[in-house]
């Protein structure tokens, strides 16, 4: 059965599922205030007196060797950067009890006076004693340059604001030791990532470590990481030799987890009066969170970098920034860095064909980069010319043009194919195992690793199993993230086949199926890749508004560029999914906060991720220009949360007449004015 | 996401409930349709050691036709009030409430007793109860007792009822013949609660409006009557100008706050363009009896 069949069956095991005689059930005691100092604590089993250790920033955008003093510490250590920050843990063996123990957990504080605003922690005092400036990253990219003064300049400030990553499963684990091994079942992108992460921060040798993926209900970004409670779960588990269980509540989600976006830009756009865009100069700020450990370190650097667009930019500079505010560690959301950098950029010029008077496509049109060359920010932007040309044709531009209410987005989307990727196949008894380093988490790898071992070995689907990711299966891996599972995943798979292929012919003279399935085959390759693939997209948006400003969303139409396709209805599946987040993060999804740094989403219910009844229908057309890469795919899981939401933002400024520069936009920014 | 511990009782009888909620005083609480408490319990919002289910009462869902009124069990389900036809004719306000009120999952299990017992301010049924005058009974250890809905609503999630008392009935009286009602929610873009939404509930004489009730959900700490805007209805003939005006007051005595769902002056202006279509539509209904 596949997959994803079985999960909607109700048959899939997540790490909730697992019961194991002994277990221990987790809990932590959460800080109240953003910002505070330590007094005491009492009531707790587990504080960063016994439990010292820090957290390892592993998956999508992981840095190492960040200021020391910013280590976010699996237990708090005498002082708290945020609301929901893991300041104590507390187990039982009944879940319930380990509920009541959490509120029995008495912290006193000395509250102090948090940083929200990431703008207004560049002017505040230090956050941390010991720390130069609450700027943790700070660097300039591209050269500056000087402006033509018959330029025409667009300046903005344009603002994602933070919001969850809420896969409909939360974070969650379940750590078993048994003396001398550690072995973790996870709800993660990378099961090597985590033994990676857990190995350095527990000062563990990597091989007394296993850890095991299971069925994995979403992630996002997110479950690229590793996270306080993870390590202090396999701390208690060995401390305790009982299996450890924490299974995070979606408010801990709300609160704790490592939300996405949260980046503010200060930019200017110059261009001649023909439209030709000449510059870029600016800042790009992004709202870290209190400590290091999720991507903060290096969101800023890579959005910098994207800001061509798929453009011809002959001049930049352009300021990354990353500040300390006391809010969670900002982490990796469904295209992570893509979504802002190409949001600010489309934006601009949509600003700077409104002041031309231009149509926004034909502004594009001539910007489209000619040939393929490297922006001043650093990032190869490849040839967009002719692809923008079949957009339009293929979206129908022409139909829509003299319309008030469309929307039109032209993006790059930068695959994160460096690092390559690992793959295992395994012959036994007439049927294929198959591993790989990056997993499925809620799309469908198994479909397309059938696909491409029937062409490559030509064997029928029925008797593959593509399994889930295991340090001990598998040596080493990367994980599933940055649009890269069709190309380095699937890379590698077709080359460990090819490598089956080439013993069997060996072996036997040339290539049987009837010899693969009677012998014994066991073959891991990986695939290693260094370059950062590229591919470009295009996203139309309708919209309706209705007499309160409310926006209905007609028409969400793609065009993207994915090479060959692996699989039809996974296309189509990413394509909807990420228009859904793209929406949402376009109208209502945010975690919000007031002037204390107290939040004001703790609940599904109001973090704004739309319902069914809000969605409307998508189409999508694909272009195939084949990638270098052996499985001749480019990837798409990014795309519609790049291209969604700058359509549909322009869509709107087109039917309200207001310039719309923040996501989610606010609903009493939109409510009309009543006719007289 | 998993409740403190509570004692769960089920007892048969309407007088074992009340000798339950008796004897613990402040620490029991019944349990209806469960939908906004268990959330509570298990968000770990409250604690309530003692919780007295009303499943095992029989005799306390129904929507009966009186003399005087409609009377309406404790445990009536929301959905078998959306579905009733003489609650769709007699009282399209309560209709239109009930049809929009969360989804039809809540709307299977969430019953009327609840949803006026709970008093949450976003809570669509307290308003329609205070427009449409209906009588809230409720029995205790001395007995039954009735309270007008609009003095049933204390304070956000505070009620008249008395720590050992059950609601058991709503009575809503029949209005004049040409009467009408109407609600309008404005939701939230992603969930079922309201930024503002408002009742209304008019009845006519001639050209004229001889009584008008307004009550409004989510923009103030309880649900309650808009007597001043009231005022500015009663016997007069509702033109534009007036309805406008009406509608104004209602925005202007309202207090709702800022958050992510609007501002305090957008969640204002929302409920007096509310307000002025809710007054239209109940119009347009008194008018075609
Ligand atoms: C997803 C979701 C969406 C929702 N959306 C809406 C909405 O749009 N509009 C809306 O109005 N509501 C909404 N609700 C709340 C819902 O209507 C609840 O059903 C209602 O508030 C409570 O009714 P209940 O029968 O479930 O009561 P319970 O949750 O069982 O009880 C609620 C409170 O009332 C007390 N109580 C219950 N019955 C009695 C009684 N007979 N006598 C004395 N005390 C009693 C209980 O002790 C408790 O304090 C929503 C709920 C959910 C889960």
């Amino acid at each position: 059965m596949e997959l994803s069949e079985k999960l909607v069956r109700g048959e899939g095991r997540f790490v909730d599922d697992i019961q194991m005689p002994g277990m221990l059930y987790l809990g932590f005691a959460r800080s109240q205030y953003a910002r505070a100092k330590i007094l005491k604590i009492s009531g707790a089993q587990l504080t960063h007196k016994e439990v010292n250790f820090e957290v390892v920033e592993v998956g999508e955008g992981a840095t190492t060797g960040g200021p020391a003093a910013l280590s976010h510490p699996v237990l708090a250590n005498g002082h708290v950067g945020y609301v929901g920050q893991p300041v104590a843990a507390v187990y039982s063996d009944d879940r319930y009890v380990a509920e009541d123990l959490i509120d029995s957990v008495e912290i006193e504080y000395e509250p102090m006076k948090a940083i929200v605003d990431p703008e207004d922690s560049l002017k505040r005092e230090v956050m941390y004693p010991g720390v130069k400036s609450n700027a943790i990253v700070d660097r300039y990219f591209g050269k500056e340059f000087t402006p033509d003064p018959s330029d025409i300049v667009i300046e903005r400030k344009i603002i994602n604001r933070r919001i969850a990553t809420n896969p409909i499963e939360p974070r969650g684990i379940v750590a078993a030791y048994d003396g001398h091994k550690l072995t973790v079942w996870v709800s993660t992108q990378s099961a090597h990532s985590i033994k990676g992460g857990l190995s350095e921060a527990l000062k563990m040798e990597p091989d007394r470590i296993r850890v095991v993926q299971v069925d994995t209900g979403g992630a996002f970004g997110l479950k690229g990481g590793l996270f306080p409670e993870y390590v202090v779960a396999c701390y208690l588990a060995m401390k305790e030799r009982r299996p450890v269980k924490w299974i995070e509540t979606r408010r801990e989600h709300l609160l704790a987890s490592r939300p996405g976006r949260g980046v503010v830009a200060n930019l200017k756009l110059y261009a001649k009066k023909d439209g030709t865009i000449t510059g870029l100069k600016g800042e790009v700020i992004v709202d870290n969170g209190a400590f290091t450990g999720g991507s903060g370190e290096f969101s800023p650097m890579f959005i910098a970098r994207q800001l061509a667009g798929a453009y011809y930019l002959p001049n930049a500079y352009v300021r990354a920034v990353s500040v300390l505010t006391n809010k969670a560690p900002q982490g990796p959301y469904r295209g992570a860095g893509r979504p802002e950098a190409m949001y600010f950029i489309e934006r601009l010029m949509d600003g700077l064909a409104d002041k031309l008077k231009m149509d926004p496509v034909a502004l594009r049109l001539i910007n489209a980069a000619k040939e393929t060359y490297t922006s001043p920010l650093g990032m190869q932007v490849e040839k967009s010319r002719q692809f923008l040309e079949s957009a339009i044709k293929e979206l129908n531009y022409e139909k829509y043009r003299d319309r008030e209410n469309v929307g039109f987005a032209f993006l790059i989307l930068y695959h994160a194919t460096a690092g390559g990727e690992s793959a295992r196949i395994k012959v036994e008894n007439g049927r294929l195992k198959v591993w790989t380093g990056g997993n499925a988490h809620g799309q469908r790898h198994d479909i397309f690793i059938k696909t491409l071992l029937k062409e490559e070995l030509g064997v029928p689907e029925d008797i593959v199993d593509v399994l889930k990711g295991d340090t001990d299966q598998l040596e080493d891996g990367v994980g599933a993230w940055g649009s890269r599972s069709s190309m380095v995943l699937s890379s590698a798979v077709i080359v460990a086949a090819g490598k089956i292929k080439e013993q069997i012919g060996k072996k036997h003279g040339k290539y049987t199926l009837k010899a693969l399935l009677e012998g014994k085959w066991d073959e891991y390759e990986f695939f290693k890749y260094d370059k950062t693939e590229s591919s470009l997209g295009a996203n139309l948006v309708t919209v309706d508004m209705d007499s309160y400003g409310r926006v209905i969303v007609k028409e969400c139409l793609s065009y993207y560029d994915i090479g060959r396709i692996l699989d039809l209805d996974n296309a189509k599946g990413q394509n909807a999914g990420g228009a859904v987040q793209g929406i949402g993060q376009t109208l209502s999804e945010e975690l919000a906060f007031d002037e204390d740094g107290l939040p004001l989403i703790t609940s599904i219910s109001d973090a704004g991720v739309l319902s069914a009844d809000l969605v409307p229908k998508f189409g999508i057309k694909f272009h195939k220009s084949e990638s270098p890469l052996p499985s001749k795919a480019k990837g798409i899981g990014e795309a519609p949360t790049i291209g969604v939401p700058i359509a549909l933002s322009r869509a709107i400024e087109k039917a309200t007449g207001k310039l719309i520069v923040e996501t989610p936009i606010r609903p009493e920014y939109l409510l009309p004015e009543e006719k007289a | 996401m998993n409740p403190p511990a509570f004692e769960y009782f089920a007892p048969t009888g309407i007088d074992e409930v009340i000798d339950i909620l008796a004897k613990y005083p402040g620490e029991a609480k019944i349990l209806a349709g469960g939908q906004s408490l268990i959330p509570l319990l298990k968000a770990r919002i409250s604690s309530i050691p003692y919780l007295v289910s009303l499943s095992e009462v029989k005799g306390l869902s129904y929507v009966d036709e009186g003399k005087e009124g409609v009377r309406i069990g404790a445990m009536t389900v929301d959905s078998d009030i959306e579905n009733s036809e003489l609650i769709r004719k007699k009282f399209p306000v309560l209709h239109d409430a009930t049809e929009q009120l969360a989804d039809p999952l809540v709307r299977n299990v969430g019953t009327i007793g609840g949803n006026l017992s709970h008093a949450d301010p976003a809570n669509d049924l307290p308003a329609v109860m205070i427009a449409l005058d209906a009588r809230i009974s409720v029995q205790g250890r001395n007995g039954l007792r009735e309270i007008k809905a609009r003095d049933f609503f204390l304070d956000t999630f505070t009620t008249a009822l008395e720590a050992e008392e059950v609601l058991t009935e709503v009575t809503i009286p029949f209005w004049g013949k040409r009467s009408g009602g109407a609600y309008v929610k404005f939701k939230k873009n992603t969930w079922n609660f309201s930024v503002a939404a408002v009742a209304v509930q008019l009845e006519l004489e001639g050209n004229k409006c001889t009584r008008a009730n307004i009550a409004t959900t989510s923009v103030s700490a309880k649900s309650g009557r808009m007597e001043s805007a009231e005022k500015i209805l009663a016997g007069k003939e509702l033109t534009h100008e007036v309805i406008s005006k009406a509608a104004s007051e209602v925005a202007a005595s309202a207090q709702p706050t800022s958050d992510p769902y609007g501002t305090e002056d957008y969640k204002r202006e929302i409920l007096k363009r509310i307000t002025r279509e809710a007054i239209r539509k109940a119009l347009s209904r008194a008018g075609e009896n």
